[in-house]
């Protein structure tokens, strides 16, 4: 087996055990989204579904392309454009579930029912936050 | 095995397994008791077909799919952020 062979082997197997990875998460994620009880408790769902299930196997998939002689010409830009997507993807999924997250909790749109305390209500209601 | 025929079967078989986590998501997108529960599986449901997508465009061997799901994501981003403005300002904005 030749150099090269060897690197591109050893490219493919880390991307396929990055892309195992996000499987693995994705279909957690997704029994979870079904399983927990509110809204609040299913962001982590949502957390583990948009960086463990889609950034780490775009990583792996920027990868296993960049092992992949067999793609072509176009095989180095799929690997740019993968990564380019994985992390404008890490940036909007955590800004986005934060604005979702304080717009629910300010609009009272869904009820904390299976709570213990909540400081940030409590807050609210005395006036130091608005 | 050469790494063609292994790259192919591997991504064979994780495609089976995201269709199953697609089909949960669905489960939930249609149960969702409130809208904020909906939107939440709609984005999760989005971001992981983006990075199927990405997973895809090797196995199919078209570069042109990555593009698609950068749009995909850059659209789940804005429905995140017209529904938080909706619910805070009742409102869609111009």
């Amino acid at each position: 087996m030749s150099m090269a062979s060897t690197i591109e082997w050893i490219l493919v197997i880390l991307g396929q055990i990055l892309v195992a990875i996000g499987v693995f998460c994705d279909l957690a994620a997704a029994i979870l989204m079904l399983r927990f009880p509110n809204f609040y408790v299913r962001l982590h769902a949502l957390t583990l579904g948009s960086i463990g299930g889609a950034f780490i196997p775009m990583i792996g998939a920027a990868l296993i392309a960049a092992g992949s002689p067999f793609l072509g010409f176009y095989r180095w830009f799929m690997v740019g454009a993968a990564i380019v997507v994985a992390v404008i993807e890490y940036v909007l999924a955590g800004a986005g579930t934060h604005a979702i997250a304080r717009a629910v909790h300010r609009s009272r749109a869904v009820e904390v029912y299976p709570k213990i305390v909540d400081h940030l209500e409590e807050d609210r209601k005395r006036g130091e936050m608005s | 095995m050469d790494l063609e025929t292994w790259v192919t079967n591997f991504i064979m078989i994780a495609m089976f397994l995201y269709i199953a986590a697609f089909l949960l998501y669905t489960v939930r997108i249609f149960k969702g008791p409130t809208v904020p529960d909906m939107v939440l599986a709609v984005d999760a449901l989005s971001y992981d077909l983006a990075a199927f997508l990405v997973v895809l465009s090797i196995l199919f061997r078209s570069p042109i799919m990555i593009p698609s799901a950068l749009v995909l994501v850059l659209w789940a981003y804005a429905l995140d952020i017209y529904i938080a403005k909706y619910l805070e300002a009742r409102e869609m904005g111009e």
